[in-house]
């Protein structure tokens, strides 16, 4: 269904590089992967991955502080990066003819950061990154559920135990030690995915990538990712919490442990989360918000990470007047219930699912963020134009083996949001 | 402990290639038999296709005492029609792989889609039955009701959200629209029922006055025949609602706190009324801004994130609507640089507008905001969302296209002329959710105005829901 054209090339230092060419606009996005997120964090140093993303955009040893960001924009560009379990990325989508720059910008700060380095600079993006997870975390109602949802689903010694943002202290606690450590550890051509895709081909590419990358050295390989990385297919009972907390309305999350990403079985949990809440006719909307009136909106989706167990979460958010354990009780039926799905309810989830992902794969810079994925996380830049026949192929028959196997009182995090005012 | 630093052959910045054109394909369309408008562009590259009626059917069109009926019935609309009852319609497009996202802003209620083209008529045909054969089923509008009650509640405890709620109330007068959030208040959507949205279906969801818009690979023709095939039998007029209640600054510097016991963060707002949406003095504005807050590299992010480190960041931006607007600075900061940081986005705001921006500012803002167009029109529902603006705002079909040109020739001198004239630095309204027990003193010791403390409404133990009096 999707078969776009690219090509693959490994730098002698290691770094992976892909071309996507599409010379319908203008435009180009690069995207680059390093294959490092909160799983790789010591203790004591949660969030320190994102933290560290922060600093990337501090200045290197020929762009001063804020550059970075001014170069791109007065390109005509937009840029960014996200932190992730499993990885961070960088990206910039600019008109074609400044491709050099992105490419100038982001090898400046691969191959030569720490000279850039200095401790006010990490001062102040401390103090960012603290806000960041106040704005996001303590000041929001529910900020705080994915928190308390992963300390539930894993044990101490699981990566995905701790939150990409990571603690207040743990922030607060980054030296520039750490920083000089993670860099030489981590930002090494060898741990790097990059994807050039739109206006450029390969013969007009791959030379300024290796002129650009060629000449920074590869490192060691990564150390292994610290903890226990399989703590088992299930949680293995019902676990909860409860929550008294500033939140207008009651809400119930519940998560399990599924397959990883890079599991066929992934796929299934996939769609199942979409035949539970994706569009109006979804299990979990047809259900508890318009025949029960239960609820006010619901949600549920799978994370597609690699280390070891993945986790799916669904939640539903009640009303002023609902009883949280009647919440509770009707999202449990629905997971339950797709032990029974119908042949149909399968095909109009792959349906949305087949134009999300049309969707998304329109636009250069996701579509390049999906070459840079499937490469790092499945050493294959080309599932990607397989991903519709991956969806298509997932029969009734297996969402409901997921269902009787996965979805069980056995492997259940259940978390519990109760308006503090409504407790007296 | 560090590698030696290494030395780096291509020191220096390269320079960009030549500019390579960008071609938007032409807007295309007509006025159906009926009146509909349409507007078209034909994208050959994507399989897909996105499209969009759009309705001249916003929440500025409804009196205030039936505030939120606007977004109340865009929610109900897709609640079932004659033929089918709410899940069957949802089958219906979803097992086509389509979601119909109705949306309702204050200047329009738009439908929204994208499918594969193949799939184009048969969206189509569901799209004219919801719009010609609404149902408006009492359980739905029911439904509708409480979870636009409930969303009303969730605002309360949202900091951001009651940050900007009590602005635009400081802002605007009480007969005013814009006065009120956007769905509603309790009290006026707690009256709104079954009779309310279909009336308002009946006078507003009419063709003539309306647009539809589609991109994808269809030319201009097939674009109309499509419409006339599956709309024509949707009729009527909607009459176009003129001449708000006039918008004025406050005499005084309004300056609110919202008092939030223990907040760790305060949202700040610094605004005040502002022009409504059209192309004139537009570009300048939109030049300005990215000066001031626009842009990640803007005065105001540069100094309150990346030199004080007194919050994620920090945006200013222009809300311009069919009636007035407003302009506004945003920004969540830790409780202790509070006051610092209002200090300091005052500081910058007076300082752009007393000296204006610089040449240099100019430039990289103006290579900016024509650099990133681009990329802003790149899948099918961008661009439809782009056209369907054509509709809503009356703007001429090469507005976007010319939109680069008008960008290219904006000067220093022009930008400070058209800013001051739209903003005043001490007027602008400053609104703070956030801890008043550490706030207060220190913001009335900045002297900017009578510091007034408000509490967030509140939400009742049980039974009816109580807010917040006197607004």
């Amino acid at each position: 269904m999707l078969s776009f054209e690219f090509s693959r090339h490994v730098l002698d230092n290691g770094l992976t590089v892909i071309v996507a060419p599409d010379p319908s606009v203008p435009v180009v996005a690069v995207n680059l992967w390093y294959g490092v997120g909160s799983r790789n964090e010591r203790k004591g140093r949660t969030g320190f991955a994102h933290l560290f993303e922060h600093m990337m955009f501090q200045g290197s040893a020929h762009v001063a502080k804020n550059r970075h960001f001014e170069l791109v924009e007065q390109a005509g560009g937009s840029l960014n990066a996200t932190t992730w379990f499993d990885r961070t990325n960088y990206f910039e989508t600019l008109p074609s003819n400044h491709l050099e720059l992105a490419l100038w910008l982001e090898s400046d700060r691969m191959g030569w950061l720490l000279p850039a380095m200095d401790p006010e600079k990490l001062e102040n993006q401390r103090d960012v990154v603290r806000n960041e997870r106040q704005q996001r975390y303590d000041n929001q109602p529910y900020g705080d559920w994915d928190e308390r949802i992963q300390r539930l689903v894993y044990p101490a010694d699981h990566p995905y135990q701790h939150t990409v943002i990571g603690s207040m202290e743990d922030i607060g606690a980054a030296t520039m030690q750490d920083v000089t450590e993670f860099f030489e550890t981590f930002y090494v051509p060898n741990n790097a995915v990059l994807t050039l895709a739109g206006d450029v081909d390969e013969a007009a590419g791959l030379p300024l990538v290796e002129k650009y990358f060629g000449e920074i050295p590869g490192g060691e390989p990564p150390p292994p990712v610290p903890g226990r990385l399989d703590p088992g297919a299930v949680i293995g009972s019902t676990v909860r919490e409860t929550v008294q907390a500033d939140v207008p309305l009651p809400r119930v999350y519940l998560a399990s442990r599924i397959p990883p990403f890079t599991d066929p079985e992934f796929y299934v949990a996939d769609v199942a989360t979409s035949i539970l809440s994706d569009g109006r006719a979804s299990r979990l909307y047809r259900r508890l918000v318009r025949e029960q009136s239960l609820a006010k909106d619901v949600v549920s989706y799978a994370f597609p990470l690699v280390t070891g167990r993945s986790f799916m979460v669904s939640w539903v958010t009640g009303f002023p007047e609902s009883d949280p354990a009647e919440l509770e009780a009707g999202l449990v039926a629905e997971l339950e219930g797709l032990a029974d799905v119908a042949d149909l309810e399968v095909a109009r989830a792959v349906a949305l699912a087949e134009t999300r992902l049309l969707r998304q794969v329109e636009q250069l810079s996701t579509r390049a963020d999906l070459f840079s994925m499937y490469e790092q996380l499945f050493g294959d830049a080309g599932r990607l134009n397989h991903e519709v026949e991956r969806l298509r192929s997932v029969t009734p028959a297996q969402v409901r083996t997921f269902a009787e196997s996965t979805l069980t009182a056995r492997n259940r995090a259940i978390l519990n949001y109760l308006p503090r005012e409504a407790q007296t | 402990m560090s590698a030696p630093a290494r030395l780096r052959e291509y020191a220096e910045l390269p320079q960009p290639g030549p500019i390579r054109p960008f071609h938007l394909p032409p807007v295309e369309g007509d006025r159906t038999a009926q009146g509909l408008f349409v507007r078209s562009m034909q994208r050959t590259e994507v399989p897909l296709v996105s499209g969009c009626l759009v309705l001249d059917a916003g929440e500025a069109t409804v009196q205030p005492s039936r505030a939120g009926l606007a977004v109340l019935s865009g929610d109900v609309l897709t609640g079932g029609t004659e033929a089918r009852d709410a899940s069957e319609l949802a089958e219906a497009l979803e097992g086509l792989g389509v979601s119909l996202r109705v949306s309702t802003g204050w200047d329009a209620t738009t439908l929204s889609f994208t499918c594969v083209a193949e799939r184009l008529d048969e969206t189509l045909e569901i799209l004219s039955e919801v719009i010609r054969t609404p149902a408006f089923p009492e359980s739905e509008v029911a439904r509708v009701r409480r979870q636009r009650l409930a969303a009303i509640r969730q605002r309360w405890m949202d900091p951001a959200h009651l940050a900007i709620d009590e602005l635009d109330r400081t802002l605007f007068p009480p007969e005013h629209p814009y006065h009120r959030p956007l769905s509603g208040e309790l009290e006026t959507v707690e009256a709104l029922d079954r009779e309310a949205a279909r009336g308002f279906a009946a006078s507003r969801y009419r063709p003539n006055g309306s647009g539809f818009v589609i991109v994808g690979d269809l030319t201009g023709q097939e674009v109309m025949d499509a419409a006339e095939r599956h709309l024509d039998g949707w009729r009527g007029k909607v009459e176009r609602i003129e001449g708000l209640p006039p918008v004025r600054f406050p005499a005084e510097r309004p300056v609110v706190i919202i008092h939030r016991p223990g907040a760790v963060q305060s949202e700040i707002r610094l605004g005040q009324p502002g022009p409504a949406r059209s192309p004139a003095g537009e570009a300048a504005l939109d030049v300005g801004n990215a000066i001031l807050g626009g842009a990640f590299t803007s005065r105001l992010n540069l100094n309150l994130r990346e030199k004080h480190g007194f919050t994620y960041g920090v945006r200013s931006s222009f809300s311009r609507r069919r009636h007035g607007g407003s302009f506004v600075i945003s920004t969540a900061v830790q409780t202790d640089m509070t006051v610092a940081a209002l200090e300091q986005a005052l500081l910058e705001f007076r300082g752009f507008m007393a000296e204006g921006p610089t040449e240099e500012e100019v430039r990289r803002a103006r290579d900016y905001l024509a650099g990133v167009f681009p990329l802003r029109m790149e899948t099918a529902a961008q661009l439809a969302a782009r056209l369907a603006e054509l509709v809503i705002f009356d703007l001429p079909d090469d507005y976007h296209h010319e939109y680069r040109g008008r960008i290219r020739e904006v000067e220093p001198a022009v930008v400070k002329e058209t800013m001051s004239a739209h903003l005043d630095p001490e007027r602008a309204a400053v609104v703070i959710v956030g801890d008043a027990q550490v706030l207060q003193e220190p913001l009335e010791a900045l002297g900017l105005g009578t510091v007034e403390v408000r509490t967030a409404p509140t939400l009742p133990r049980n039974g009816t829901d109580v807010s917040e009096e006197g607004r």
